[in-house]
């Protein structure tokens, strides 16, 4: 059945009209950018918004405070004035905003000097595990030749518990922050390795790389502009999550003596120490306050590195 | 009219994969030669290995026998680095999948001139530019186009851009692996257009890998048609088409959809049964049955087939 | 050719699909209407873009979740599917009165059941078959569709099965409570062309027994050919013309149609360009105004790009949406080609003279 048609239609329009060749070449296509969707879903997740503010205000503020009027040395003991006596395990009041711990530092700036310390351990480890990781993995995954050779040698390392290479490091070179630095480093990247490897085997033999082997492009080439582009999400969520990572192990080699003197502050001297006077109550503000932090910290890395993992996915660009 | 002038031999090529429990051949013991000029079309279904044909001259698949012969010389196996930037430049690809054989990441601009970089065919950038422009017109594609990304483009625009990319580098020679099969309908054409007259303004030889049989007749000048791995029947395109001698090639003949009701409701299927030759007594070898136009078959099928046509 | 029975079984008027995506509502389809008649084969022809899997998974419910019907309805047997709100109503239609063939049999199957079990669950959930019961009607069926020794094969998995064996399970599966309906997305495209002929076939054989209709949704013209008792061409969100394979073969009268049917390379002359349409489908972000198709068309009108063209009437059964037909318009012939088709079937009576031989 017809539509009725309409009445008043000027005679004119039913004339050939111009044919636009371009026109039809440029209706097709649409203006899609992966970043800015990758953004805009990023910036949807509330949560991870609120967290990203507060990481960012903390990293400031943890570079600012020493700089901020009236700080205390971490490593100054505190001495009363009035009675010459150590001003120990005072809880948290006006001079001393976080207290003070068994020998009388202030654990306000202890709290961010350690912060810093392990913060930049977390930093340069991750930076290391990136650098490697990604070279190791990307060599290890596209080039055929080299796969077994690589494969063996990632398998006796990562079989080699952590724990105890990281003992051995640090009773080798002794405790400290360069020690602690190199064993984490040393353990590090084989996670990031793996990952890249596998993510670079799905890909290595799709259309587009083979057309670029046919154009004669150079390996180094097609990994970095082939590959790599493809993988950055799953290298900033692995990063991500290595510097709280990172920062975990700290603790733990603190835990077990092996970790940074204690002339130099750091997360897991402080939760150790807090930690050794925790069952008395009026004291637990030694362990709950550099728990606190640390567990901003990691909570902030998991989520955003996650949130962000999620965002530069394709798939959740709607 | 083409020249006599082989461009690209094929002499007993075979290419193995290994799998689960051994080997697997994909292509066994192939021959088949193209003229300097022609387009040369090789069909088959899935898994005959036409895609491990191609990808083997253009040295992304390994060979493990018999030779390929590039203008006389072997361009298999190992060969002195300046012959393999030579092929780079003179034997160029195009893919199927045009949402697969582009990098999402990177930009029109430097897609199209990848090869270019690599074969330093340029002497600077203004140059690069002019160039990457020229390829963009020639495949029917704005110049405006090289500042987007391929998310942008539609499939057959995404396949005119894999076709400049091929082009820019001034080829002899293309093998186009099934490039329209992707494609919708409409946009088919466009692209078989393009190819055609490609090849004709540039004097190109063109070897089309495809399974659709209608599309081959169209383009090719001599086809060959390819299945588990082996040629059954070779010869001038139209000459197979009016007397298809080998049970393989009359079942793709007959299984071709034609847009005819009225030819198709009444059409009978006529599938091919591997199980219809028996080569127990009489071995096979590839034989001339009429001139130019070979099949794979013994002596008395031969009889056989060709008596239809006598 | 069947004869085209009167009763509708499916009568979709004037439906309005949107997609919510990047923030945007876009709409897919632009308001359409199509009859399905009881026993017929529909065949819907477009390409990427012109919405014609939307609009069949619409008869199903399975939009993506970002898509919902805006207006218009979907009739069948007395109920609106259109007007479905949540999954319960659909849990009675879906596999059960109408079913759906999908392109990739490899993603349409469970790959960790084996195929017996795949098609013995349809029995028991809309059939309330026992296990046993069950598994017997399942190999049966396995028997029907044509996969050699289904009274073993039946306990393998879809991965030990090639692809065209693969889509036979699927069919299979949609078959089992013998739906009154089969909608066939592009059911071959992803299969060898002698693989394509045994399942249509297949799907043909199935039809007759069975009597149920079928509805295919694709772009191959010859496919459309074999099958189709009627075809609907789409072209961006709307059907641009209707009618018997026949009329549309063989008197097209939308310059799409014609586009179409021109560019096939089976009609083409070697030597000579195939004819092409120039540019590409519109994409869903840029709002349309007038006929969809202008911009490619070489045969607009300046009305093509105000106004979107109504229906005319060629014949009772065949309709096309341009306004070439309206009285007003000047008098266009077809593409030669689509002219001298009625010839050009001698050439292709010449295609076959080798394999009829």
């Amino acid at each position: 059945m017809s539509d009725r048609l309409p009445e008043a239609i000027d005679p004119s329009l039913f004339e050939f009209a111009e044919f636009d060749e371009g026109a039809g070449e440029r209706i097709g296509y649409s203006d899609y950018s992966y970043w800015k969707s990758t953004f805009k879903v990023f910036l949807k997740n509330r949560m991870a918004l609120h967290l990203l503010i507060v990481l960012i205000a903390l990293l400031l503020f943890t570079f600012v405070q020493p700089l901020l009027p009236g700080q205390n040395s971490p490593t100054k003991i505190n001495i009363d004035p009035a009675t010459s006596v150590q001003m120990r395990n005072k809880p948290p009041d006006s001079t001393f905003w976080f207290g003070t711990n068994s020998i009388g530092q202030d654990l306000w700036a202890r709290i961010w000097s350690g912060t810093r310390t392990s913060l930049l351990i977390g930093l340069i480890v991750g930076f290391f595990e990136m650098l490697v990781g990604i070279i190791y993995g990307a060599l290890w995954g596209y080039v055929r030749k080299l796969d077994r050779a690589m494969t063996e040698v990632y398998n006796v390392l990562n079989n080699i518990p952590t724990t105890i290479i990281l003992l051995l490091m640090a009773y080798i070179l002794r405790p400290g922050f360069r020690t602690m630095i190199i064993a984490m480093c040393l353990t590090g990247w084989l996670g990031l390795a793996r990952f890249v490897r596998n993510q670079i085997v799905i890909i290595r033999d799709r259309e587009y790389n083979l057309a670029s082997r046919c154009l004669g492009t150079p390996t180094r080439r097609i990994i970095g502009r082939n590959l790599l582009p493809y993988l950055v999400s799953v290298i900033m969520l692995q990063t991500a999550l290595s510097i709280p990572g990172t920062i975990g192990w700290e603790v733990f080699l603190t835990y077990i003596g092996l970790g940074l003197p204690v002339s130099i502050p750091s997360l897991g001297n402080l939760v150790n120490e807090g930690r050794l006077i925790m069952m008395s109550p009026d004291l637990r503000y030694q362990l709950i306050f550099p728990t606190i932090v640390l567990s901003i910290i990691t909570i902030s890395f998991y989520v955003l590195g996650n949130a962000f993992a999620d965002a530069s996915d394709p798939r959740n660009h709607v | 009219m083409r020249d006599i002038e082989k461009i690209l031999e094929v002499r007993d090529l075979s290419v193995d994969f290994k799998v689960k429990g051994g080997t697997f051949r994909a292509v066994d013991k192939v021959n088949f030669f193209i003229h300097k000029g022609e387009t040369f079309g090789l069909v088959g279904e899935s898994g005959s290995g036409k895609t491990t044909i191609g990808r083997a001259i253009v040295r992304i698949n390994e060979t493990s026998g018999g030779e390929i012969l590039y203008k006389g010389r072997r361009i298999n196996g190992r060969i002195p680095a300046e012959l393999d930037r030579k092929i780079v430049q003179k034997i160029q690809m195009i893919f199927q999948d045009p949402m697969a054989s582009l990098n999402e990441r990177a930009k029109i601009d430097y897609i199209v001139s990848e090869g270019l970089y690599n074969i330093h065919g340029f002497s600077s950038e203004e140059e690069r530019k002019a160039l990457v422009q020229k390829a963009l017109l020639e495949v029917g594609l704005l110049p405006e186009f090289a500042s987007r990304f391929p998310h942008e483009f539609s499939g057959g625009q995404r396949q005119r851009i894999g076709i400049a990319r091929a082009l820019i580098m001034s080829p002899d020679f293309i093998i186009a692996d099934e490039p329209i099969s992707a494609l919708d309908v409409s946009i088919r054409a466009q692209v078989l257009n393009l190819l055609s007259q490609i090849q004709k303004t540039k004097g190109l030889s063109l070897m089309f890998i495809a399974h659709d049989l209608s599309v081959v007749r169209f383009i090719t000048d001599r086809i060959a048609v390819i299945h588990l791995g082996k040629i059954v029947e070779l010869g001038d395109t139209e000459e197979i088409f009016s007397k298809p001698l080998h049970p393989y090639t009359r079942a793709l003949l007959s299984a071709v959809p034609m847009p005819d009701p009225r030819r198709e409701k009444g059409k009978k299927s006529t599938p091919y049964d591997p199980a219809c030759h028996d080569y127990g007594e009489e071995a096979p070898s590839w034989r001339e049955a009429f001139p130019g136009h070979f099949v794979y078959g013994n002596e008395s099928e031969l009889e056989d087939w060709t008596r239809r046509f006598a | 050719m069947a004869d085209i029975a009167e009763e509708i079984v499916l009568d979709v008027k004037d439906i309005v699909i949107k997609f919510n995506l990047r923030g945007q509502a876009l709409t897919a389809i632009r308001g359409t209407s199509l009859d399905v008649r009881k026993g017929e084969t529909l065949a819907i022809v477009g390409e990427s873009g012109s919405g014609k899997s939307v609009l069949t998974k619409s008869f199903l419910g399975m939009l993506d979740k970002n898509g919902w019907v805006d207006s218009g309805s979907v009739l069948f047997e007395g109920q609106d599917l259109a007007a479905f709100r949540d999954e319960k109503p659909w849990l009675s239609i879906r596999g059960k009165k109408i079913s759906m063939v999908f392109q990739d049999p490899m993603t349409s199957l469970n790959p960790l059941k084996n195929v017996g079990a795949q098609i013995a669950e349809v029995y028991a959930l809309h059939r309330g078959y026992g296990a046993k019961q069950a598994t017997a009607a399942a190999i049966e069926l396995l028997d029907r569709v044509g996969i050699p020794e289904a009274g073993k094969r039946h306990r393998q998995y879809p991965h030990e099965f090639s692809g065209g064996m693969r889509q036979r399970v699927v069919i299979a599966i949609a078959m089992a409570c013998a739906p009154r309906i089969l909608i066939c997305d592009e059911p071959t495209t992803a299969l060898d062309v002698t693989i394509q002929a045994q399942i249509l076939d297949l799907i043909r054989s199935l039809q007759r027994e069975y009597d149920f209709t079928t509805i295919y949704i694709t772009h191959d013209l010859g496919v459309v050919a074999n099958v189709a008792d009627r075809v609907a061409v789409m072209y961006a969100g709307k059907i641009v013309e209707c009618g018997s394979a026949e009329e549309v073969f063989y008197d097209p009268r939308h310059p799409y149609t014609w586009a179409l049917l021109s560019s096939l390379p089976q009609l083409g002359i070697k030597g000579k360009p195939l004819f092409s349409i120039k540019g590409t489908p519109p994409s869903l972000f840029k709002t349309i105004e007038g006929d969809a198709f202008s911009a490619r068309n070489p045969y607009a009108l300046k009305i093509d790009f105000l106004r979107e063209p109504p229906r005319f009437q060629v014949s009772p059964s065949h309709w096309a949406a341009t306004w070439l037909l309206d009285p007003r318009a000047p008098k266009v012939e077809p593409p030669e080609i689509i002219r001298n088709l009625r010839e050009s079937r001698q050439a292709q009576d010449a295609w076959f003279s080798g394999s009829k031989a």
